[in-house]
């Protein structure tokens, strides 16, 4: 006879990663990948001075290589970024200018090339509205870009605002609102002043202790995530003037406060970290080799919120993975890329493990 | 922190080009004779270096100094640590200078003791009248009544070398129209010369694509460097007493200007302009003494040049408040190339305030096109249309600071909650009611001057005291320096 007996259940959200793909055709470190706004493309640039541009034919399984851009750069191809209509593209050079890359012609051509930084830069990103475009380098400095109806961009802020080598630009998901993170152990907002069409710096988040090299914004707009050299994730959470939680604002600009740090999961540097606008999962990008993605738990709150690792892919890349990129349309589609010189895909699938 | 201004580096103000990462300049070391294998260096306890030789004798490291001259000759970084500024360029060193005069006077050795100029510019004067709050032209005067006491032989202000670099300016830019109906490509756009910061971006990173266009005139501080070291001693009737020239400038990188190789004599081993002292520096010394401008007695300002003594100090002209050189040098070409046309004033401003243009229009077609182009932002649009061959301008007058030499980086910074907009507005206020400088063609002291110091208009000796030339620095790459 069977002996029934009660346990107690405990339930987890879980998850998995499934390899879809390993493409290779860089040659090199792949330093970023990133999916153009409808899901259907993405690019991959790197070590080799090449963007290579991915789809996949109907019905077809496996992404190819369709398109390498070449010729545009004369060093390594830090990243790369789409423009809101997805007709542009963007390539940020070690050669210390940004390619700006259009298919007027039918094919991507280098059309444009916006030349002022003193150094490497670092990072490329189109604003929602598609008319600026900011970039940022080891010359401690970020731009910003102003395109017109001819194609011509014109430089519409030099910020100096860092102390250091800055890492990353990233800009906000509605509004034009631009986060840079640095060397310098920092994230900084900026945000235009109508009085004289000057950028100005109307946050800074500091907690980290090392350099941050990857900041995303959830799809509000209204949450920061952060990842840094000092092996952490952060999240930050935007207050307003005047916030019922009476959290101290000053001169009329929103506070972002770090609600949560998550540390103790990464045994290296976090070089990238997406925040999945369908899903709200947090994938990061280690030099442990691994990528690891973290939910909110349902219980969590918005001053103190919670978030689970529910996922770890050791050796994702056999060596550090230097980027990580939700697809925005696909649900759970990451695309990542590392110093192995491949690009995965992979599909996320969440399960509930009962105890 | 770094005080360079405007494109160099400056704080509190988003609109500028970094200083350098690390700095890359050789240094040269003279290897000793004696080791084979080489040398163990060792750091003391006390941070300093030092050698141990194969016999283990202990030998001290000398301290590499890298001076303002190696940094202005290096293409590693717009500017260089503070540090290197302060040996010769300092209130420190002005103090010394002034201190040791005092104690030859004491001691009765007058004869030894240098003769101590001082030129003082517009926008200083403006900067501590606002801040004292004192009128402009009895802030100058306090000013002079200041540096008299600190045993300053001759006080002058700048409308002298001002009014050279304007006809200078002017005639450079007609005879570039000209060059430029003959066919030279890089005779216009005729660039300003006078901003240090922006003259210095330019060698360092454009180099031979952007120095063709820009102004050989010399700016007033340097012209006065040489009014002061070349007219001087004849106006003295003592062509051995050492000059002592300080200047009074509204930004850092005057500092720099003074020092360029350019500017120094090598025969008497001087340069131009001695020291260089800024309207921040001058607030900390007055301040440091507990006192306030206002309370200093007025002095009179000196007039060592030929002809009568101008009463006018401190004036405005129709243009900016870094000189006006766009509005002059506009309706001088207007009147010489174009005389039928009404020239009219109007600039508008095109992105941003701080880039403005105005145009002369002959049967519907635009002839003349000037810019006046502030701050860094409006520097690089230039710069980037100028290498792309897009740019339409015959003329634009460039500096470095937003807003210009009104708002140069070592103008004093706002207190007591005054937003620093708010204070350029003030000084651009205070500017505007200045009393309107006369042409300087009517100028009897220049005029004379071209006549009897310069050998007349078309000299080598005019030309070498009132042009210079500049130098592209060609860019160190170093696989060193990459980082990821």
């Amino acid at each position: 006879m069977k002996v029934l007996y009660v346990c107690p259940v405990e339930m987890a959200a879980s998850g998995r990663l499934d390899l879809v793909d390993s493409l290779t055709g860089h040659r090199g470190r792949v330093w970023n990948v990133s999916w153009n706004p409808t899901g259907t493309v993405f690019a991959s640039c790197g070590e080799d001075k090449t963007v290579r541009l991915w789809t996949k034919s109907s019905g077809q399984r496996t992404w190819m290589n369709k398109t390498v851009l070449t010729d545009g750069h004369q060093r390594t191809i830090r990243e790369v970024a789409w423009s809101p209509c997805g007709n542009y593209l963007a390539s940020a050079s070690f050669d210390a200018t940004t390619a700006i890359w259009d298919r007027k012609s039918g094919e991507f051509e280098c059309n444009a090339t916006l030349e002022g930084h003193e150094n490497e830069v670092k990072s490329v990103c189109w604003a929602k509205s598609g008319n600026l475009l900011a970039t940022c380098s080891r010359d401690k400095s970020v731009w910003v870009w102003e395109t017109s109806e001819d194609d011509e961009y014109e430089c519409a802020a030099v910020i100096n605002a860092h102390s250091q080598d800055v890492k990353k630009v990233i800009w906000h998901p509605h509004d034009d609102i631009l986060a840079s993170s640095s060397y310098d152990n920092t994230i900084k907002l900026f945000r235009e002043d109508i009085s004289d069409n000057d950028w100005i710096n109307c946050g800074t988040l500091a907690s980290h202790e090392s350099t941050v090299w990857g900041i995303a914004f959830d799809k509000t707009g209204t949450r920061l995530a952060s990842c840094s050299d000092d092996k952490t994730v952060k999240i930050w959470q935007q207050y307003l003037p005047g916030n019922p939680e009476g959290v101290v604002t000053q001169s009329n600009e929103p506070t972002w406060k770090c609600v949560c740090t998550l540390s103790g999961y990464h045994s290296r540097v976090v070089y990238d970290i997406a925040w999945c606008h369908q899903t709200d999962l947090i994938a990061t990008a280690c030099g442990d080799d691994a990528i690891r993605v973290f939910k909110e738990t349902p219980s969590s709150h918005k001053n103190q919120p919670e978030f689970e690792l529910i996922c770890t892919v050791h050796r994702a890349h056999t060596q550090d993975v230097n980027s990580v990129a939700w697809n925005p349309k696909e649900a759970g589609l990451l695309a990542s890329a590392g110093d192995d010189s491949r690009v995965n895909l992979w599909q996320f699938k969440e399960e509930t493990i009962i105890f | 922190m770094s005080h360079f201004s405007g494109i160099l580096q400056l704080t509190d103000l988003d609109d500028f080009i970094t200083p350098s990462q690390e700095c890359i300049k050789p240094v040269k070391i003279d290897k000793s004779k004696s080791s084979g294998t080489g040398s163990k260096i060792k750091i003391q306890s006390d941070g300093s270096y030092v050698q141990l030789d194969e016999g283990g004798a202990i030998q001290p490291l000398q301290r590499v100094d890298i001076s303002l001259t190696d940094c202005l000759a290096c293409s590693g970084c717009i500017t260089s640590a503070e540090t290197v500024l302060i040996t010769q360029q300092s209130q420190d060193e002005m103090m010394r200078i002034f201190n040791e005069k005092r104690k030859l006077i004491d001691s009765g050795q007058i004869a030894e003791a240098q003769f101590i100029v001082v030129s003082i510019s517009m926008q200083p004067a403006l900067s501590l009248a606002e801040t004292f709050c004192i009128p402009p032209e009895s802030a100058l005067k306090k000013l002079t009544g200041y540096f008299k006491r600190l045993g300053a032989d001759l006080v002058v202000d700048m409308n002298v070398a001002d009014d050279f670099v304007l006809l200078e300016a002017q005639e450079e830019f007609i005879e570039r129209y000209r060059m430029k109906a003959d066919g030279s490509k890089s005779a216009l756009p005729m660039l300003a010369s006078s901003c240090p910061g922006w003259v210095c971006y330019a060698e360092k990173t454009h180099g031979s694509y952007i120095l063709p266009y820009i102004s050989t005139t010399k700016s007033p501080q340097q012209v006065m460097g040489s009014l002061v070291k070349n007219y001087l001693p004849q106006y003295l009737k003592d062509s051995n007493r050492p000059i002592y020239h300080v200047t009074v400038m509204p930004c850092y990188d005057k500092k720099l200007e003074a020092s360029r190789e350019d500017f120094f004599d090598s025969t008497t081993n001087t340069r131009d302009v001695d020291c260089v002292i800024t309207a921040i520096e001058l607030e900390q010394l007055i301040l440091s003494e507990r006192k306030n401008l206002a309370e200093e007695e007025e002095g009179e300002l000196d007039w060592p040049f030929p002809g009568e003594k101008s009463t006018l100090h401190l004036t405005s002209s129709l243009g900016s408040g870094s000189g006006g050189y766009a509005h002059h040098i506009f309706l001088h070409a207007a009147k010489e190339l174009f005389p039928d046309q009404q020239a009219s004033l109007e600039f508008k401003a095109l992105r941003n305030q701080d880039f403005q243009e105005v145009t002369l229009e002959k049967d519907g077609k635009v002839v003349l096109r000037f810019g006046i182009a502030n701050g860094f932002r409006n520097i690089q649009n230039l710069v980037q249309k100028l290498k792309r061959n897009k740019c339409s301008y015959d003329y634009v007058e460039i500096m470095a600071c937003p807003s210009g030499c009104l708002n140069g980086g070592a103008q004093i910074r706002p207190k007591d909650g005054t937003s620093p907009k708010e204070m350029i507005s003030k000084l651009e206020a205070l500017y505007r009611q200045l009393p309107l400088k006369a042409k300087p063609e009517c100028n009897d002291a220049v005029n004379t001057l071209y006549d009897t110091l310069l050998g007349g208009r078309n000299s080598d000796k005019k030309k070498a005291l009132l042009h210079t030339k500049y130098h592209a620095l060609e860019k160190n790459s170093n696989a060193l320096n990459i980082k990821w």
